[in-house]
């Protein structure tokens, strides 16, 4: 078996939130040595924050920095080193850990690095041929937003995605996740790769300024050259397309359950009208082509809504795919877990924690592609705060105990947070109640098979 | 000048939707030489609206006019005999194949990835598709709304009691284009680390369901599933309309409660009913409706302004003329204008991110219908000029 992409690459994870962590938990399934830098006083904000996600069986334990669900996909198969960066002696152990790594990520607002000469151009004097990921929410420079604090949710508004996004008629809306924070975390990892083979070929490291406002707008490209090239300004159309027609999602079988389906050709729309039970539509000079199907698309969707809110999703999608239709299931969270097709693709991944760690098996989200020749897999469970702390210092920077002992003293390095409060938890039945969750399932374990 | 990162690599691309041409473009734009092939009547992006100046022309589709820049471009009939042994030729003087056929498309007329890794053993090929290469769905068929419903983003977009709503756009697809071309540099880099060559199996809904973080886990840490925003109480952190536009807000980077009160110039809201988020979430009802009433008052540019200084995470909703104005990508050559031969000059969203070494650079305009083709048959592969002609009238390119 040949060794995995990224085997021998170090990897100096200085980042925080969603994205960037996100590549270097990817960086980690691929075969990278990555390491996780957090402040002792600046733990991760997914560890204590409305960013944590869940905590296992909804209790958030002795070291509820350590539990977090969010925290725990991110990390996984990393070390964690925790240094106080607003102290010399943490920046001058964060230089000592650049020397001997190959990539260095951090999503500071851009004075930041700066301030503490962490930047790219001292970094490239202590390692020349170093690679650093920057990402930020306006990007690096001079330009006029360049400083301003930024995060996923309000970018959202800001790369236009919003403007396109809503019920149709009604006002600009927000996808349920940081959509955003992902699209830098895929542009990481391209960036990452070229760098990587670049200075195999050349001996150069660069710099890679990432913004994810600037990622967010590259989304919208076709938007913006209708409106560069014909002056129009984006609509919002809800759940129906362009140039097909019916489209949308419908009500299926049980409590808050849907399909969704897409007919583009004539050909679907007669075969969707025989699945309808509904022939005499296919006749129908209304619905006879998609101009004829796009205005009548209310009358359809009433159609549609009869014939699906009868039916169970699944049972729908194999019909109308059987017939040539695009169609799917709106899958929950929870119906992943079930679905057959990520089964057969391995998508989740079973990661064992070590019994001290009291999280026994969880299961992750791996990645959205397989690669042939070298299979992936999630390497480890994410680590405990400041987990490598002695060993890294010791080991890798060469620290005599004394010196290592006197860090520990003086907060430079921690192994428990020394902020941070985790939100308290309102318990399960009152989020059903309150429409925070969308049902509560006590039995996931047994259904799971989770130790 | 250096040349761009992935100097020296190079690509065909066969494929005719977003997600494979926006792939192959991440790898043009960052220096690849990448040659798309379509079928003679050209690929299916040439038929996709929007059309610059409404000009339903195959040249002035701007999806392909953004999406297959920095390309160069030839025909090639992949369903003749002749057009098989062309691509066959092809491959073995490249080292990534980008395609977006139907899984089991390519096999059926011999090209699979097993056959054209016999011909050039290092090959990476990169397949992107909606369920991925193998497994039960793996013939459906896919669609961006199939692939947001299936990737779980629906259940927890749009409100409850109303039904999960889809991004706008065409997202998925992009998302399938950008981890195709992360997945391809990662794999390219491997090969200097001894991997050798791979197929790269992308699949799109998979993309979209790698974004579910809080989603996916909540299930098998605590037994939970993830809904959509309440119908009401839950404005707070989604759009909201201020007098000239709508506005988003949110707590966190270096502001406090106070600070995000005072931007919306309302005391009511430090009691002690909006303290923390917890209390928010219960208490969301007279909180939007305190924040609407006060955002009624204020205009969107003078929030982000304030906002900025007090280091609020502060957006607003711009739309897509705003953004195709704005001074910040303005500031980061965001913009490139290229000079297309048949569109002409015309300013079109290029830089994904910005190299310090090996900066983004404006190579060609997207090719037109067989632009390349006698510098690819005849001056690369060799064909004589009645040869190439021959090649026409037998429609195999």
């Amino acid at each position: 078996m040949p060794q995995l992409p990224m085997e021998g690459i170090r990897v100096l994870d200085s980042t925080y939130v969603f994205a960037l962590p996100y590549t270097g938990a990817l960086l980690s399934d691929f075969g990278a040595e990555v390491i996780k830098i957090e402040g002792p006083a600046h733990p991760d904000t997914t560890r204590n924050s409305g960013l944590a996600g869940s905590y296992p069986e909804h209790d958030l334990g002795d070291d509820p920095w350590n539990r977090p669900s969010t925290y725990n996909l991110l990390h996984r198969g990393k070390q964690s080193l925790t240094l106080d960066m607003t102290d010399p002696r943490g920046r001058d152990l964060f230089r000592d850990m650049v020397r001997v790594s190959d990539v260095v990520m951090e999503n500071f607002t851009p004075r930041v690095m700066r301030a503490w000469e962490l930047d790219y151009p001292n970094l490239r004097k202590i390692k020349p041929d170093i690679i650093m990921i920057s990402n930020t929410g306006f990007g690096h420079g001079g330009g006029p937003y360049s400083n301003n604090p930024a995060q996923a949710t309000t970018l959202e508004g800001m790369h236009g995605h919003c403007w396109v996004t809503g019920y149709d008629g009604d006002g600009p809306n927000r996808v349920g996740a940081s959509f955003v924070d992902f699209l830098s975390t895929w542009t990481a990892l391209f960036a990452i790769g070229s760098a990587l083979r670049y200075r195999s070929r050349t001996g150069q490291g660069q710099w890679a300024d990432i913004a994810m406002y600037q990622a967010g707008v590259m989304f919208m490209s076709d938007y913006l050259m209708d409106a560069i090239s014909n002056g129009r300004d984006g609509e919002r159309i809800g759940n129906r397309h362009p140039y097909r027609a019916p489209q949308g999602c419908y009500p299926a079988q049980g409590d808050n359950e849907w399909i969704a389906l897409s007919v583009g050709t004539d050909e679907q729309w007669q075969s969707l009208c025989k699945v309808l039970g509904r022939e005499d539509l296919a006749q129908n000079a209304r619905y006879a082509d998609l101009l004829s199907r796009q205005r009548n698309h209310d009358e359809l969707d009433k159609v549609i809504e009869t014939w699906s809110a009868e039916r169970d999703k699944y049972d729908m999608m194999h019909q109308l795919q059987g017939v040539g239709i695009p169609a799917g299931p709106v899958l929950t969270g929870k119906d992943v877990h079930f679905d057959p097709q990520y089964k057969s693709r391995g998508f989740l991944e079973r990661v064992e924690y070590p019994e001290e760690r009291g999280l026994g098996s969880r299961i992750f989200m791996g990645r959205p592609y397989k690669f042939s020749n070298t299979p992936l897999r999630i390497r480890g469970p994410a680590p405990t705060f400041g987990q490598d702390n002695e060993r890294l210092l010791k080991e890798l920077l060469g620290i005599k105990d004394d010196v290592y002992q006197g860090l520990v003293q003086d907060s430079i390095t921690a192994e428990i947070p020394l902020a941070g409060n985790p939100v308290p938890r309102i318990p399960q039945e009152r989020m059903v109640e309150l429409g925070l969750m969308a049902a509560w399932d006590p039995e996931y374990r047994e259904r799971l098979g989770l130790s | 000048m250096p040349p761009g990162v992935l100097g020296g690599v190079k690509v065909l691309d066969l494929s005719e939707d977003i997600a494979g041409s926006f792939c192959a473009r991440l790898l043009a734009d960052y220096g690849a030489d990448v040659l798309k092939l379509e079928p003679p009547g050209g690929a299916a992006l040439r038929r996709m609206g929007p059309f610059h100046q409404d000009d339903p022309h195959p040249e002035k589709s701007l999806f392909n006019l953004v999406l297959n820049l920095n390309k160069k471009g030839a025909t090639i009939n992949l369903e003749t005999t002749t057009g098989q042994a062309l691509l066959k030729e092809l491959v073995q003087r490249v080292d990534v194949v980008v395609e977006t056929f139907h899984p089991g498309h390519l096999e059926s007329l011999g090209l699979g990835y097993d056959a054209l890794q016999e011909l050039n053993p290092s090959l990476v090929m990169t397949s992107i598709t909606p369920f991925g290469q193998e497994g039960p769905y793996s013939q459906y068929l896919g669609e961006e709304i199939v692939s947001y419903a299936m990737g779980m983003i629906m259940s927890i977009s749009g409100s409850q009691g109303r039904a999960p709503l889809k991004h706008g756009g065409f997202q998925a697809q992009y998302e399938g284009g950008l981890n195709g071309a992360a997945a391809t540099a990662i794999c390219l880099f491997g090969m200097e680390n001894g991997c050798g060559g791979q197929h790269i199996d992308v699949a799109i809904n998979d993309c979209v369901a790698s974004t579910m973080m809080a989603t996916q886990t909540m299930y098998p840490f605590m037994g939970g599933t993830q809904h959509r925003r309440r119908a009401t109480g839950q404005d707070f952190t989604y759009p909201m309309p201020c007098a000239d536009g709508w506005v988003i807000v949110q707590t966190g980077g270096g502001a406090s409660w106070e600070d995000i009160v005072n931007l919306f110039q309302e005391p009511e809201l430090l009691d002690s009913r909006f303290s923390n988020t917890d209390e928010r979430a219960l208490n969301g009802v007279e909180m939007d409706k305190i924040m609407v009433d006060a955002l009624s008052r204020l205009n969107k540019w003078d929030l982000f302004a304030k906002a900025a200084e007090a280091r609020i995470l502060f957006g607003l909703v711009q739309t897509p003329k705003e953004i195709a104005e704005c001074p910040q990508l303005e500031s980061r050559e965001f913009y490139r204008e290229v000079d297309h031969p048949v569109i002409g000059k015309i300013k079109v969203p290029a830089v994904l991110f910005n190299f310090s070494l090996c900066p983004y650079e404006l190579r060609h305009p997207a090719p037109t219908l067989g632009q390349h083709n006698q510098e690819i048959y005849v001056d690369g592969l060799g064909y004589s000029q009645e040869d190439f002609c021959r090649l026409r009238q037998l429609n195999a390119i």
